[in-house]
């Protein structure tokens, strides 16, 4: 008895053959996007868990004479009360990155999650589900974010809830797209014909599959979030003083620009523009990579 | 001998990599004669679609062409773009895969044509758009003032063939060079375009290139064959030579291939003391459209499988046949009807209750690639029935899965290899392993070859032949493609429109089919042999136009609008399905009464 057996592997045009290789040649670290976006959310991250230890001075207690301009002893100078302010800048992300990656997880599985269901079972449910996402986004995130802790009360649980609520609704409408698109491929209707219950086809095949449009956001929207975390304390809707934070900072030292006070307001403006392009140039290269592959 | 259109010396098509240079035509030389159709034919990836943009001078970004391409005395290769401009499109037309992608959907077929019509010979708006009309007529479009303001998307895909054929021809090119222009049509709309394709060279002369995987095709329309291995022409013959001594490797196979399948018997009846094991009754199926116009799917279908034995389902796309099949599976829940396995009713049973029953009744999915999770290896997607279904210790089920593995052909190697590091022929071997799996009773094969390569397609029957035999599986194996379900299936079903029109065993409806459509579809297929070619035979009763849509069907015989035998009779009266001799039932009254073929003769 012979058995038929299926050819090598003929794999499809060569030419995308040799594409894939391409790209497996290609070291990682040859995107310099991706380098980019790796060392400062390295950095970030780093910082977040041991910039207050490695900090030369305590950020929150004054330690020097007020409004002293950049020098040996206090590399970045110190503000008006005297508080070293690279000492500042350097311990800010325990709250500003923290913050925004919570927030940023928290908001990615409820989103993905709520999508998943949204994009799955389409109905009454999807329809709501989407018309709630719409009046969200149509609001202005800043002002729906100064709402959200006026009325919650300012504290940090209370902001990572509400930057969660409000990025949530890109992660659903994400996720749901996918979904839309993945549940009409013959997988999923083998694994029903396989004798999986709906729950468990959402789960073991759809979700998995639809993931990558999230995971390209997520590290979009910790950008953000360290943006909005300090757009609210500049307001003075945000952390309180004298918490080290970058947006606080800025707030407090703005007036001191006119008086040629430069480097209270400058050093923490770049942490703050460095870390979003960072974790918006990781998303990029991720994203490119996924495209590709 | 007929003039020398187009020839080519040293012609190559270079891809930069970063490995190297990548020759995906590689030193041909080729000559194309007024009159001649070339069929060009090889394997995936072997340059075909290269080469037959090369003879225009293109190639994908970022590859080259370079050689010697002399086209009635220049050389297209020295020319500058001006130059060539005016040649492509004016004197040599490209038909290209994927038809609708390949028209632009912001405008309507008939500016389309026109524009390219008044690229090349001066003409106003209104004498472009008279053009356009009168070629759509010729393509043989139906209301074709009307048509020609359609847009691309209002269109069927024979029909958007259709209006990019008539493109390529507008400006009334020497040479054709057409990249398969029938994969993916219906086998009478395939047989209706390669007609009048042929009727054309004949004619007025127009050299046409045909690159085709369909060795059909190539037997029943060319008259010299070119056969290209890596980016290498490596045989240049008369089509008769081609099939009576293939020279290369790859010929050889693939008309090794295609002779086992010519000479391999219709399927024998099976048993007939054999109980019946699917039985469908009545079943109908619609579905409600967004403008709440209704869609009849299936509508009164009634069939029987019996045990150990096999079903062909045959009909074009929009026959309705899938739908019976995802019936069965209860991926749909029918209207009305009932479908019997063995003594339990499938329609009525619970969604909960049936989710155990699925073990029983397996399915293979037209596209092999789409019908395996990409993140899951083979191992995974073959044990997940078993998990769902039976209680097995690991090693039974490791060992299980080698006995499938073996038994669908796989390497044991293959286990822990994703669905995209496998050929579409692999990818559907472990398809048909995960369905059999859990040792299933019925199998329902909703088209498992059509997405596959030429080669890929003939070992994929090869094996489920060898597995009907060996394991006595029974399924329904749904198909357009006639010459697959008489290898495999004792009795086939033939559908048009919603309805099954003729029915029997298969010895008995292709020897004889009584339905005009199933004589259609018969005359249709392209046998590989170029001796009895279709262009030389006589037609009976070729259909005209296409399938209409199932939304407002007609009130007497379906058929009626595309048939050459229709009367008054036959448009208004519904048709039944009624027997012609013991097994053997027919949908015409014509045939009924055996005075279609009187008519035939008169016409």
């Amino acid at each position: 008895m012979t058995i038929p057996q299926a050819p090598p592997v003929e794999g499809e045009h060569p030419l995308e053959n040799l594409a894939n290789e391409k790209l497996k040649t290609k070291r990682w670290f040859h995107d310099p996007l991706l380098v980019v976006g790796i060392v400062i959310v390295g950095v970030a991250i780093f910082l977040a868990a041991f910039g207050e230890a490695i900090a030369p001075y305590d950020p929150t207690v004054p330690v020097g004479p007020p409004s002293v301009p950049p020098s040996s002893a206090h590399w970045f100078g110190t503000d008006t009360s005297g508080l070293d302010v690279f000492s500042r800048v350097i311990s800010a992300p325990r709250i500003d990155v923290t913050l925004a990656v919570s927030a940023a997880l928290l908001s990615g599985i409820f989103g993905t999650l709520i999508g998943l269901m949204a994009g799955f079972y389409r109905g009454v449910f999807s329809s709501l589900v989407m018309r709630i996402s719409d009046v969200l986004q149509a609001f202005p995130v800043f002002i729906l974010a100064m709402v959200l802790v006026a009325l919650s009360g300012r504290n940090l649980t209370n902001l990572i809830f509400a930057l969660t609520f409000l990025y949530t609704p890109i992660f659903i409408r994400l996720t749901r797209a996918e979904v839309l698109t993945q549940r009409e491929r013959s997988y999923v209707e083998a694994a029903r014909a396989a004798g999986n219950s709906d729950f468990k086809i959402a789960l073991k095949h759809v979700l998995p599959n639809s993931l990558t449009p999230s995971l390209i956001q997520l590290s979009v929207t910790v950008g953000f979030g360290i943006l909005l975390t300090a757009g609210l304390s500049f307001v003075g809707a945000g952390v309180r003083p004298p918490n080290p934070e970058w947006g606080l900072m800025i707030a407090n030292s703005a007036p001191q620009l006119v008086l040629g006070e430069w480097w209270t307001s400058l050093f923490p403006g770049i942490a703050v523009s460095l870390t979003v392009v960072g974790f918006a140039a990781l998303s990029n290269a991720i994203e490119r990579r996924v495209a590709t592959s | 001998m007929t003039a020398t259109i187009l020839k080519t010396t040293g012609l190559n098509v270079v891809y930069p990599t970063p490995t190297g240079q990548f020759k995906a035509v590689n030193d041909v030389d080729l000559e194309l004669r007024s009159g001649e159709i070339v069929g060009l034919i090889g394997e995936s990836g072997s340059g075909k679609t290269s080469l037959a943009l090369g003879l225009l001078a293109l190639a994908r970004h970022p590859g080259k062409v370079s050689g010697h391409i002399d086209f009635q005395g220049r050389d297209l290769l020295s020319l500058d773009t001006d130059e060539l401009r005016e040649i492509r499109g004016r004197s040599i037309g490209l038909i290209t895969q994927k038809p609708r992608q390949s028209l632009n959907p912001f405008q309507n077929v008939g500016t389309q044509i026109g524009r390219v019509y008044r690229a090349h010979v001066k003409a106003s708006k209104s004498e472009a758009n008279d053009h356009a009309i009168e070629l759509l007529e010729n393509v043989g479009i139906n209301d074709a003032p009307r048509r020609i303001r359609a847009y691309p998307h209002e269109l069927s895909g024979g029909m958007a063939q259709r209006a990019l054929i008539s493109m390529a021809l507008s400006a009334q090119p020497e040479l054709l060079v057409a990249d398969e222009p029938t994969s993916g049509l219906d086998v009478t709309i395939q047989a209706q375009f390669l007609d009048r394709m042929w009727k054309r060279a004949e004619e007025t002369g127009t050299a046409v290139l045909l690159v085709t995987q369909d060795l059909g095709i190539v037997a029943n329309y060319c008259d010299r064959v070119l056969v290209i291995e890596n980016g290498r022409l490596v045989e240049d013959a008369p089509t008769r030579d081609f099939f009576a001594n293939p020279r290369d490797a790859y010929s050889k196979r693939v008309l090794a291939l295609a002779g086992e399948r010519a000479v391999a018997e219709t399927a024998d009846a099976g048993a007939t003391t054999a109980e019946p094991l699917l039985r469908i009754e009545n079943l109908r199926k619609t579905f409600k459209l967004d403008d709440g116009k209704i869609l009849s799917a299936v509508s009164d279908v009634s069939l029987t499988v019996m045990q150990g034995q096999s079903l062909g389902l045959v009909g074009e796309s929009g026959s309705g046949k899938t739908t019976v099949g995802r019936l069965i599976l209860r991926l749909l829940d029918a209207d009305e009807g009932s479908i019997w396995f063995r003594d339990t009713e499938l329609t009525s049973m619970k969604t909960r209750e049936f989710r155990d029953f699925r073990s029983k009744i397996q399915v293979v999915f037209q596209d092999p690639f789409d019908s395996l999770n990409p993140r899951w290896s083979v191992e995974k997607a073959i044990a997940e029935p078993i998990d769902l279904h039976m209680k097995m210790s690991k090693d039974e089920k490791r060992l299980r899965i080698t006995e499938l593995l073996e038994q669908v052909g796989l390497p044991e190697s293959i286990r822990t290899v994703k669905p995209a590091g496998l050929s579409a022929g692999q990818q559907q071997r472990v398809c048909l392993a995960r369905a059999l799996s859990t040792n299933p009773d019925f199998l329902v094969l909703d088209e498992p070859t059509s997405a596959l390569p030429p080669v890929a397609r003939v070992e994929m029957i090869a094996l489920l032949k060898d597995l009907r035999e060996r394991l006595g599986l029974s399924f329904i194996f749904i198909s357009h493609d006639l010459s697959t379900v008489r290898e495999l299936c004792q009795d086939v079903a033939v559908m048009y429109l919603s309805q099954i029109v003729e029915m029997g065993p298969t010895s008995k409806v292709f020897a004889h089919p009584e339905h005009p459509y199933t004589q259609a579809l018969l005359d249709s297929v392209l046998f590989h042999d170029p001796l009895s070619r279709r262009v030389d035979r006589e037609h009976r009763g070729a259909l005209v136009g296409e399938i209409p849509s199932p939304v407002d069907l007609p009130k007497g015989c379906y058929l009626a609008g595309r048939c050459p035998f229709a009367e008054e009779k036959c448009r208004q009266e519904p048709q039944l399905l009624e027997f012609t001799e013991p097994g053997h039932l027919v949908r015409c009254w014509k045939a009924v009464g055996g005075v279609l073929n009187v008519v035939d003769s008169e016409a």
